[in-house]
């Protein structure tokens, strides 16, 4: 076959949608979301020495980054959290959910199912995962995994 | 109690969180209405098969319990798909489960949801349709799904002792030839 038959004519269309315009950009610069996401990792630290877990949540799943562009501060923020929920107990993971605002509660699914989907897995062990994400449907119900699968804004 | 049955509930204890997981996440997935193509006019085609609008594609899901074993779902606006990676610890396990899911998918018709080719990375794929999930109980396809996952391992390691069972005899009744 000709290979002028194969061109997607759609893409010139101009009325077409991009994957960018369905959610509003990050305004935020990627050098300044990594150099966020790396101060919350050091206070996350000190935070977990202390063994506030909730408080460790809290700072972590702010303002958590997304879009695209800034690869790098999604990996430190997922690493930090990923910390975090190792070094919690079973008996904590409950009341550290429900301490966390519903924003939050959403934004630690996102992390939970990008945990999950990691290819190399690296430190940490399906059962965690699969442990908190069980807590937090509990708690915050399927509606949580909805907002995970309609939100685009992918940390 | 017999020994079988006290390891299957052992089994069945460690995989419960993974089952759990994954039947959360179908649940939120199946909420699927009709919804004809914005492409092609008078068509009504699943999304998520034919990737063509965007807006209508939701974010894919992972679930996994560790490398081998992964539940991958794509849900979009009416239609979801649901690929099984199944546990293949060895190379006879690993023919087992593709003798078993190809068994299943030459019979794909029987079974409705069932995709006839599965995604690739994984050894079986479901395509749940709006059509589905209007004329079928949506909790029932979901407790389909869940107990294929914890069938399918069973079945599988099952396969596996009788063929060793059976590979143990026929080498005995060759070897006792030379034995005489």
């Amino acid at each position: 076959m000709d290979a002028f038959r194969k061109i997607d004519i759609d893409q010139y269309d101009e009325d077409r949608l991009d994957a960018s315009e369905l959610y509003e950009a990050d305004p935020r610069d990627p050098a300044a979301v990594l150099d966020e996401a790396k101060q919350r990792q050091a206070a996350v630290r000190s935070t977990l020495a202390r063994s506030d877990i909730p408080g460790a949540l809290a700072i972590v799943l702010e303002n958590a980054p997304y879009g695209p562009n800034v690869d790098d501060a999604k990996d430190v923020t997922l690493q930090t959290l990923l910390s975090i929920l190792n070094s919690t107990k079973s008996t904590e993971i409950t009341p550290a959910i429900k301490a966390l605002t519903p924003d939050a509660q959403d934004t630690l699914m996102k992390y939970l199912y990008k945990g999950m989907a990691l290819p190399g897995w690296g430190d940490i062990s399906g059962s965690v995962l699969l442990g908190w994400h069980e807590k937090l449907t509990e708690v915050a119900g399927v509606g949580c995994i909805v907002r995970t699968m309609t939100d685009r804004r992918i940390v | 109690m017999s020994a079988s049955s006290v390891s299957r509930a052992a089994m069945s204890n460690v995989l419960r969180p993974y089952l759990a997981a994954v039947r959360s996440t179908l649940t939120a997935a199946l909420t699927l209405e009709n919804f004809a193509s914005q492409v092609v006019e008078r068509h009504n085609k699943p999304e998520v098969e034919v990737q063509t609008s965007l807006e209508v594609l939701l974010n894919p899901l992972t679930i996994s319990r560790n490398e081998n074993e992964r539940v991958f779902i794509e849900p979009s606006v009416n239609s979801v798909r649901v690929s099984i990676k199944i546990k293949q610890a060895d190379e006879i396990e690993r023919i087992l489960a593709h003798k078993f899911t190809r068994f299943m998918t030459q019979r794909a018709e029987s079974f409705i949801v069932l995709r006839r080719k599965p995604v690739p990375g994984y050894d079986i794929s479901f395509l749940i349709t709006n059509t589905h999930a209007e004329t079928m109980l949506k909790h029932k396809i979901v407790d389909f799904i869940i107990q294929f996952m914890e069938e399918v391992d069973k079945e599988i390691s099952e396969m596996k002792l009788s063929l060793n069972a059976r590979a143990r005899i026929v080498a005995e009744s060759y070897l006792t030839a030379f034995n005489a």
